[in-house]
């Protein structure tokens, strides 16, 4: 088991990096009413860790008694039928998807589900506290379409289930779920919150680490405390006992992406930009999301560039991505970023070089 | 026709103004019921008994027009329909088929050529090996190869001994043989043994029959249809044998397909097959297409013989939509004559003198769009070639980006002055969105398409170029998504054809941006456009994506887009560690992983197959 789940706090008593959001929730859970709640921060803020650990707040050890299912979704969409199959996690209170896999028929796959759970009410020994748990994750991902049909599900099915959301920008959730949610920010944590997890599970793991150590991989992490977890475990299997100055090793694609962006400064022409679409093919293929490719990309490419060009650079790069979003194939977009880039680059070298 | 004649005999016949026949038998007089035409009648008119003459007004019109006038034209031009339409009709192109030297419409130096050839054969003496007696004749459909090799026999006084292809074998045949115990045989068994015979017997016939007959020339003009390598590989052999061993004048017609939408493996059998022919010793003449004023002189001598006035108009865009094909020429022009009061009405003519206007005009960049609508009503003309291109003959042209080159005084006398970095020349090729309609695109298929191949055919120099191409292809790619994944339900984007619309916008935004972008085309030379490598990688994507939504909630749920870029390649990374395999992974372009596999395993059986692997090695020559 990755040190990431072995170490990952099971309550909210025992969450270290975000104790008073933590302690907030336990409050407002045991006063029984529950609001529609809504997680939102950068990746490995938390937000997961927090909801399972308020799950079982809520609900007890019965929360973690989960099982995997690929159920079937047949659902009557006036004159036709779309059937869909969705990965969902669920336990006796509650269920746990991911809509933004059914594509652009999430919207049909929000409603049902929400119906299909509300007409079985659960019923506890006291025959109180009869609702549900439905955690939606990747919300920012849903269409216009599904988000306005999860509004009104979320009125109408109110007393029988709870939504929790979580997502990582709360931007991209539209105003009418948010004024319904109460909103939770999961703030990315401290270099110096890292380096107190880190020391932590060091204790627990019997490590001896070398002062300065956790402060390098907590700088590294990117404020992501799962990104410090992982290398810090990668490290552990590198070379032990660590040295002070032992080298972190970087994630492979974004070693990657830099030789992308080191290929991008060499040479401006189409055939760079050809040999550049393939490599960007190997990264998609992974499955690394374009997005943040883009945005890695970018950053590479801002380390290495005159301030001059600096703002042009990235408004070209915020348009491209507001394109993607608005595309279909990722690949144009930052393809076209890349091909921008490298005809704004070649006129300044000229205009400065001759 | 054959099925269509007894039907005309029964609606000409009385039958029709019978009593209502019981309902039970509707199922038998429905097909006797149906008037002219081959076009199947509605069930839901079965009720028509009682009342045939108004019925029969009404579907008419639903007939499919071509079909409907030619028919009723044929039978106007008769006197007695139906019965005398098999004496009395005789289609102009058997009736004018040429019969002396003179009336071939093929350049005389081929004829002439292809004749002294056979001539040299024939009289050559026996004795002499080394003459190889094998003739290619290679060339598009209808431009009278046959014709051709016929007069000439004719000429010479030689008999011709032709290959006629056996009927076909229907599947019921097939399963009654199979059960009487017959074997099977192919067309291309039933060719080869053909072959072997003629090889074994013509010298003890010719040898037999030497002073005594005519000297014997052996056509062979309808190969067998080959599917697959194997068949290919056969029909080869047996060609080739044929070409060595002969000693009669043999000669193997080849018809040319130009290269239509049923993908390259016709046209590559095509060409191997001449290729190999040639080696094998064949020698080859190749006849062009008819050149429009030779068919504009066979139509105008055939209108005299049949005595119809037609407007030299209507011979000249016959002949000029007739793309070089004679026998298709003569058949426009029958059925032009069929009834020249009647259909050829204003419409017509209207049509075609705006269809030469525009030829006469220049083009204008700014005039191509017009002339666009010109063609298109053109096309709609129900006679003239079927014009359609394959999908890399039009992208080719995209690609190429061929253009006039003009001189700059011209140019100034336009009346919208441009910047000069927006200034093209104008295009040497009809407008985009008919080439795109001729090769029958799709947006999608267009756009990425455009996008694998374009980088290609941009000049080394030209960054800006393409971005600028690439940015056009952008705006292409968001048109196609809303397009794609539209806001309404489906239903209502089909309903009002929104949906194409959008398409075809899309593809007009992808090739214009393609042509204006690339203002520096690289120097021309031979490129291979390949398939999308997009779509591969697309599909190993989903592949990888489904076995990674497995392994995700297997392990802790969390979303797909952490789990690709911070957990799998740590997990990865601790696997490999403890297998002792750390090398691999300090270079960085090991990534690359099993992810590509994964594409050539469905590109064996997926999706990939619609566009077969065999098309991607088409080049487009630049001529």
């Amino acid at each position: 088991m990755l040190w990431v789940d072995k170490y990952r706090p099971r309550t909210l008593d025992k969450i270290i990096v975000h104790e008073e959001i933590a302690q907030n929730l336990k409050k407002l859970v045991s006063e029984q009413d529950c609001p529609h709640l809504l997680f939102y921060g950068p990746p490995g803020s938390g937000k997961k860790t927090l909801i399972m650990a308020l799950l079982k707040q809520m609900f007890g050890p019965g929360a973690e008694k989960v099982k995997l299912e690929n159920k079937p979704w047949k659902i009557d969409a006036g004159s036709r039928t779309i059937e869909l199959e969705l990965t969902t996690l669920s336990s006796t209170h509650h269920i746990e998807l991911n809509p933004s896999d059914a594509g652009f028929q999430d919207r049909y796959i929000i409603q049902e589900i929400i119906k299909d759970m509300a007409k079985i009410r659960p019923l506890d020994a006291k025959g109180k506290r009869s609702f549900k748990v439905l955690v939606l994750n990747q919300v920012d991902k849903l269409s216009k379409e599904a988000q306005h049909s999860l509004r009104r599900t979320m009125e109408k099915y109110s007393a029988s289930c709870r939504l929790i959301l979580c997502c990582n920008s709360s931007s991209r959730v539209t105003e009418a779920i948010r004024s319904r949610c109460l909103n939770m920010r999961v703030s990315a944590p401290t270099p110096e919150q890292i380096v107190k997890v880190l020391e932590f599970i060091g204790k627990k793991e019997n490590l001896q680490l070398p002062p300065g150590f956790t402060a390098r991989i907590a700088a590294q992490s990117n404020r992501s405390l799962r990104r410090a977890i992982l290398s810090f475990e990668t490290c552990r299997v590198q070379q032990y006992p660590f040295t002070a100055n032992q080298a972190i090793s970087p994630l492979d694609w974004e070693q990657y992406v830099s030789e992308i962006a080191s290929d991008i400064m060499k040479e401006q022409s189409p055939k760079r930009l050809f040999l550049v679409r393939g490599k960007l093919y190997e990264l998609l293929v992974n499955c690394i999301p374009p997005e943040i490719i883009l945005k890695k990309l970018l950053s590479e490419l801002l380390k290495k560039l005159d301030s001059e060009l600096k703002h042009e650079v990235c408004h070209w790069a915020a348009y491209y991505e507001h394109k993607m979003r608005q595309g279909q194939k990722a690949i144009f977009h930052i393809e076209a970023f890349v091909a921008k880039f490298m005809s704004i680059y070649k006129s300044f070298l000229i205009a400065t070089f001759g | 026709m054959r099925k269509r004649r007894p039907v005309v005999i029964l609606s000409s016949s009385s039958e029709e103004d019978e009593p209502a026949k019981p309902t039970s038998s509707r199922s038998a007089t429905a097909p006797r019921k149906r008037p002219r035409g081959g076009a199947a009648r509605k069930g839901s008119s079965a009720s028509g008994p009682r009342r045939p003459r108004v019925s029969r007004g009404v579907e008419a019109v639903k007939f499919d027009r071509l079909s409907a006038d030619f028919c009723e034209g044929l039978e106007d031009f008769h006197i007695a329909p139906g019965f005398q339409c098999k004496q009395g009709i005789e289609l102009w192109v058997d009736k004018h088929r040429p019969h002396l030297l003179e009336e071939l419409a093929i350049q005389k130096k081929k004829v002439e050529e292809v004749k002294k050839w056979i001539e040299d054969r024939v009289k050559t003496p026996k004795e002499d090996f080394g003459v190889n007696y094998a003739l290619v004749i290679t060339g598009k459909a209808g431009v009278g190869k046959s014709a051709a090799i016929h007069v000439i026999a004719s000429e010479i006084g030689a008999e011709l001994c032709e290959w006629k292809t056996p009927t076909p074998t229907l599947w019921q045949e097939h399963i009654h043989n199979s059960n009487l115990g017959l074997p099977y045989m192919s067309k291309l068994d039933e060719f080869e043994s053909f072959v072997e015979k003629t090889r074994k017997y013509s010298l003890l016939q010719t040898s037999n029959s030497e002073g005594l007959r005519k000297p014997l020339i052996l056509l062979i003009d309808d190969l067998p249809v080959i599917n697959g390598r194997a068949a290919f590989l056969r029909l080869t052999k047996c060609l080739t044998t044929l070409s060595h061993s002969t000693r009669v004048v043999t000669v193997i017609l080849l018809t040319e397909y130009c290269k239509t939408e049923s993908g390259g493996s016709p046209t590559h059998h095509y060409e191997e097959l001449e290729t190999s022919l040639c080696r094998a010793g064949a020698s080859k003449v190749t006849f062009n297409p008819i050149t429009v004023n030779s068919i504009k002189r066979t139509l105008f001598r055939i209108c005299q013989l049949e005595g119809h006035d037609v407007t030299a108009d209507l011979i000249n865009y016959i002949a000029k939509s007739s793309g070089g094909d004679i026998r298709h020429a003569i058949t426009s022009l029958q059925y032009c004559c069929l009834r020249p009061d009647k259909y050829f009405s204003a419409q017509l003519s209207e049509g075609i003198s705006s269809k030469i206007k525009s030829e006469n005009s220049t083009l204008l960049p700014l005039s191509s769009i017009k002339e666009g609508k010109d063609a298109y009503s053109a096309l709609s003309f129900p006679f003239g070639r079927d014009e359609t291109l394959t999908l890399y003959h039009a992208l080719g042209k995209f690609l190429h980006n061929k253009r006039e080159i003009t001189d700059q005084s011209a140019l100034d006398s336009e009346p919208i002055l441009l910047k000069d970095s927006f200034l093209r020349n104008p295009l040497k090729m009809d407008a985009p969105e008919i080439i795109l309609s001729q090769a029958n695109g799709q947006g999608r298929l267009i756009t990425d398409f455009l996008h694998e191949n374009v980088l290609d055919f941009i000049s080394d120099e030209a960054i800006d170029d393409a971005w600028l191409v690439i940015s056009y292809l952008c705006e292409a790619d968001c048109l196609l998504s809303n397009a794609l994944c539209p806001t309404y339900p489906r239903r209502l984007n089909v309903k009002y054809g929104s949906e194409g619309i959008a398409q075809s916008i899309a593809s007009s935004v992808a090739a214009r941006g393609v042509l204006f972008g690339n203002s520096h085309p690289s120097h021309s030379r031979w490129h291979t456009i390949r398939s999308p490598r997009l779509w591969q990688i697309e599909q190993s994507m989903g592949l990888n994506k489904n076995q990674m939504r497995q392994e995700t909630f297997e392990s802790y749920p969390c979303n797909m887009s952490e789990m690709a870029s911070e957990y799998r390649p740590r997990i990865k990374w601790l696997n490999s560690q403890t297998s002792q395999d750390a090398v691999a992974l300090q270079n960085p372009s090991f990534y690359p992983l099993k992810a590509v596999d994964h594409a050539d395993d469905i590109g064996s059986d997926g999706l990939i197959e619609d566009n077969p692997s065999e098309e991607s090695e088409d080049e487009i020559e630049d001529c």
